[in-house]
Formats: structure tokens, C-alpha cells, sequence
């Protein structure tokens, strides 16, 4: 856990180095460029997760973009390490001034799509069950849905506009759970679908 | 002084209460719905619901042996507390074996959710392998949360054989179920009265590998200590004898059917079974 620590402070720190070097062209950027760079741990998509996104309506209410490559160790697999790749669009419709350079987005809500193309989970190919749709789902693509929180902190920038970091976290679930809660709705509680993601987003 | 009790109080409260937070939230830390995570008190149940049952007496006089037969759990969460419950309610009862079909995705977190019920039980569980608890990346997490695919263990001069027959989640690969390996177990006959064979999957079913079928059954013939041979996987309760006088397969109802099997063993090969509603 002290190793993983290390390596997510040492990304993150990276990633700032490399954004504030970045950041001294006055140049409008052109739009391939990624709005914020994000990192996270947990929701389902990863252990250590990286990726970019866009946020097309900027501040203060925004929605956010991000495509995610996700990294689970060999440890958590059972077997081989996964990556998981991730499409990911969250909505934070509030923004509460907490004071003069911290913000809070009390409510995010998002949904997520993510592919795991690991060779351990036993497929379903459609001819090992003579009948059809006897597993129904497919054991490599999932969705899943989320509510969160953010807090996030302007920063000068040295070209006289702000950016921002932030930090927040998700509690979600995904397609499986869910179909396994709605008719159980006495067997089994909303808490035991949760999962928790914890992240942080820096604008580039 | 009461105002230095009251704040090394209040610390340890706080401190209490962030690590059990943290500890909480260390649990909903999911990286892959497929990854193998649990805490420790919910890995490697086997070994532990054994050592629970190692410790536990006879609950019934003399050689008879009661236990539930029952399957089957897969995404049927409403119908667990009530099946926990009436087991709760039996009288002399010894275990519970459960025929596999634990989770339907092969999701770790689907195997807790079941313990979550299954551990209210007052006497120990113990399963075999179904072929949903092996679908996605449940092989690894089913051998993580429970154990073994293919185990054994004697109980009041009772060996249980539990082995792994869903031949079509290895693409009937001719070693599925592990058949030298079931003659190894019925063979070991040492302080054995009597033989009890549980799987998931029936050997005359098309998701048995028929190429392995002659040979299983073959072992399970030449078995004389074999009282029954219990079976999950088809939701239908049955009772038959292909060969009289030789194996009798019983194939359990599933716990969505709010029936179960109760067991009693005595003698040699007697045995009775009553269906409980609940």
C-alpha cells in the first residue's frame, strides 16, 4: 500500500511538473489537447487508473469527458494483471464557493463504460452453451453509474488565467450488481453494491 | 482531570471511528469487479468452515449423520434468509452442503454476499464448484473465497468427495471431472464407513464432457462404501437408481425453489430424505 502511495504522489507530481511547463505558451491550444489529466484508484476500473478528458463548458458547473487505462495487479486478479480501459462522463450541476480559491461541486453524477480484455476471464463464446443467451452478459464489457463529491482549488496561472485541481471521490456500482440487487430488494441492501473511486483532476 | 479523561475519550472515539472509515472504505476500494479481493474472515471458507466442523461433535447418537442438501444460489438473494432460517430450526443437524452455483457472474462479490447469509448459519457449509462460480474470473475467485475445486474430508466415518464435473467450462478438455483423482478418494477407504460424492453438475447431463461420463460412473460403481451421489444444476429434484442395488444419484432442488433436502445417514448404507419447504 506504502509502494502504491509512493507511486500516485510520484505520478501525480509528474504530471504537475509537466503540466506547468506546458502552461507558459499563450497560445490557444489546439483541440486535441486534453482539458485536465486525472489519476484514480478504485470504481471498478483500477487500481492505479490515468487518463485525459475534455470539459467542454469550463467552469463553474462542468461536464466532464475522460478516457481511463486502468491497472489491476496480479496480486488482485488471482492470476495476471488486467488493464481496464474506461469511457467516463460525469455531470457536477452545483458549485458552492467555499472560499477564495476553493470551490466545491457537492454533487457529481456520471456513468462509465469499460472494457477488460484479460485472457483468464472465461469467455462466454456463443457455442459453449447450446442454447442461446444462457450467459447472457458479456464478461469483458461493463457500464456503471455513479454520485460524487469534488473540492477543487484555483491556481494562478503565469499566463494570467486559472486552472484548476481537484480531488473527489465516487460511489458507484455497475450492470452486475444491479441486476443482481433489483429483484433481491429484501436479500440484499443498496450498501453492498457500492464501490468506492477516489481521484484527482488537474486542468492542463 | 475528568476534562483530560473526557478528551483522551474523545480521541480514541474519533481515531476509533476514522479507522473504521478507512477500514470500510478500503472494503468498497474495488478495482475490478473481477478481482479476487476479501477480507481476511471471508477467504478460504473451506478451510475454515472444516476446522469448525473438525471441532464440532456428533450432534446425533450413535453412527447416524444429518445434514441439508441444498443448491443453486445464483442472483436467488431473497430467498437465502429464509432458507437460513429453517435450516437454524433442524434439529441434530451436522453441515450443510451447498451444490455449487454460488454466484451466476462469478463475481467474488457475489460469493460474499452468500457468505454474508450462509455464515448465520449455527452449523458449518461447505460447497463444490458450479459452473456459473467459474464463469468471468470466478475460477480465481471461487479458490480465493472458498478453496479448492475438488476436495475431500471424513466426517463421523462419512468421507465427502466434492468434485469439480462442469466439463463444459474447459471446453470438455477430457480432464474435467478429474477422474484418477475420484478413484484416489473412493479408494481411501481408512476409518471410512461410508461414501458420500457431491458435484454440480450430473454425469448424464449435456454439460457433463461424455467422454469423461463411462469412466466416472465406472469409478463410482466400483465404490461399495458409496451411499448417494448428489447433484445441483438442473432445479429438479430427483431420485434414481440406473443400475438397481448400485449408485443412487439425487439431484437437489435450487434455492430458489424454497424447498431442501434433509439428510440422515446410518448404517452402512441406509439413509432417509425429506424434502422442507420454506
Amino acid at each position: 500500500m506504502q509502494r502504491f502511495a509512493t507511486l500516485f504522489a510520484g505520478l501525480l507530481l509528474n504530471s504537475w511538473s509537466a503540466t506547468a511547463q506546458s502552461t507558459d505558451t499563450p497560445t490557444p491550444r489546439p483541440w486535441y489537447v486534453p482539458d485536465h489529466a486525472t489519476l484514480q484508484t478504485g470504481g471498478g476500473i483500477g487500481m492505479l487508473t490515468a487518463g485525459a478528458g475534455y470539459t467542454p463548458g469550463r467552469h463553474p458547473h462542468r461536464f466532464d469527458a475522460d478516457v481511463l487505462v486502468g491497472y489491476v495487479p496480479a496480486r488482485y486478479t488471482g492470476h495476471r494483471a488486467f488493464a481496464i480501459f474506461t469511457a467516463k462522463a460525469t455531470y457536477s450541476p452545483f458549485s458552492v464557493r467555499l472560499a477564495e480559491r476553493w470551490r466545491l461541486l457537492p454533487l457529481s453524477v456520471g456513468g462509465l463504460v469499460n472494457y477488460t480484455p484479460a485472457a483468464q476471464i472465461n469467455r462466454n463464446s456463443a457455442d459453449k452453451y447450446g442454447y442461446r443467451g444462457y450467459y447472457w452478459w458479456t464478461p469483458t464489457l461493463r457500464a456503471g453509474a455513479f454520485l460524487g463529491s469534488r473540492i477543487a482549488l484555483a491556481l494562478p496561472r503565469t499566463t494570467g488565467g486559472k486552472r484548476e485541481a481537484s480531488l473527489y471521490y465516487e460511489l458507484g456500482t455497475n450492470d452486475l450488481y444491479l441486476v443482481s440487487y433489483l429483484p433481491n430488494r429484501q436479500g440484499l441492501s443498496l450498501g453492498q453494491l457500492l464501490t468506492l473511486a477516489v481521484g484527482v483532476k488537474v486542468d492542463l | 482531570m475528568t476534562n483530560v479523561f473526557f478528551s483522551w475519550l474523545s480521541t480514541r472515539l474519533l481515531l476509533g471511528a476514522f479507522l473504521t472509515t478507512v477500514a470500510a472504505s478500503c472494503d468498497l476500494l474495488e478495482f475490478s469487479p473481477n478481482d479476487t479481493h476479501a477480507p481476511a474472515s471471508e477467504r478460504d471458507l473451506t478451510q475454515k468452515n472444516l476446522a469448525a466442523l473438525a471441532r464440532q461433535p456428533v450432534p446425533t447418537r450413535g453412527d447416524t449423520l444429518r445434514f441439508v442438501f441444498t443448491s443453486d444460489s445464483q442472483r436467488y438473494y431473497d430467498d437465502v434468509p429464509p432458507l437460513v432460517a429453517s435450516i437454524n430450526q433442524q434439529r441434530g443437524l451436522a453441515m450443510v452442503l451447498v451444490g455449487g452455483d454460488i454466484s451466476d457472474f462469478g463475481l467474488a462479490r457475489e460469493m460474499r454476499w452468500v457468505n454474508d447469509e450462509f455464515r448465520k448459519l449455527k452449523v458449518p457449509y461447505l460447497t463444490v464448484v458450479g459452473n456459473h462460480d467459474l464463469a468471468q474470473n470466478g475460477r480465481e475467485a471461487y479458490q480465493k473465497i472458498f478453496g479448492p475445486l475438488n476436495y475431500t474430508f471424513t466426517y463421523a466415518g462419512t468421507r465427502f468427495i466434492l468434485v469439480n464435473t462442469n466439463g463444459r467450462e474447459y471446453e470438455f478438455n477430457g480432464h474435467v471431472p478429474d477422474v484418477p483423482w475420484l478413484q484416489q478418494q473412493l479408494a481411501d477407504t481408512a476409518d471410512v464407513r461410508r461414501q458420500v460424492v457431491m458435484a454440480h453438475v450430473p454425469p448424464d447431463d449435456g454439460d457433463f464432457d461424455a467422454a469423461v461420463t463411462p469412466a466416472y460412473t465406472r469409478a463410482l460403481e466400483q465404490a461399495p462404501r458409496l451411499v448417494v451421489h448428489l447433484t445441483g444444476h438442473n432445479d429438479k429434484f430427483y431420485v434414481r437408481q440406473p443400475v438397481p442395488g448400485r449408485v443412487t444419484y439425487i439431484s437437489g432442488y435450487s434455492i430458489e425453489q424454497r424447498n431442501y433436502l434433509l439428510l440422515t445417514l446410518w448404517g452402512r448404507h441406509q439413509y432417509k430424505l425429506e424434502t422442507i419447504s420454506y
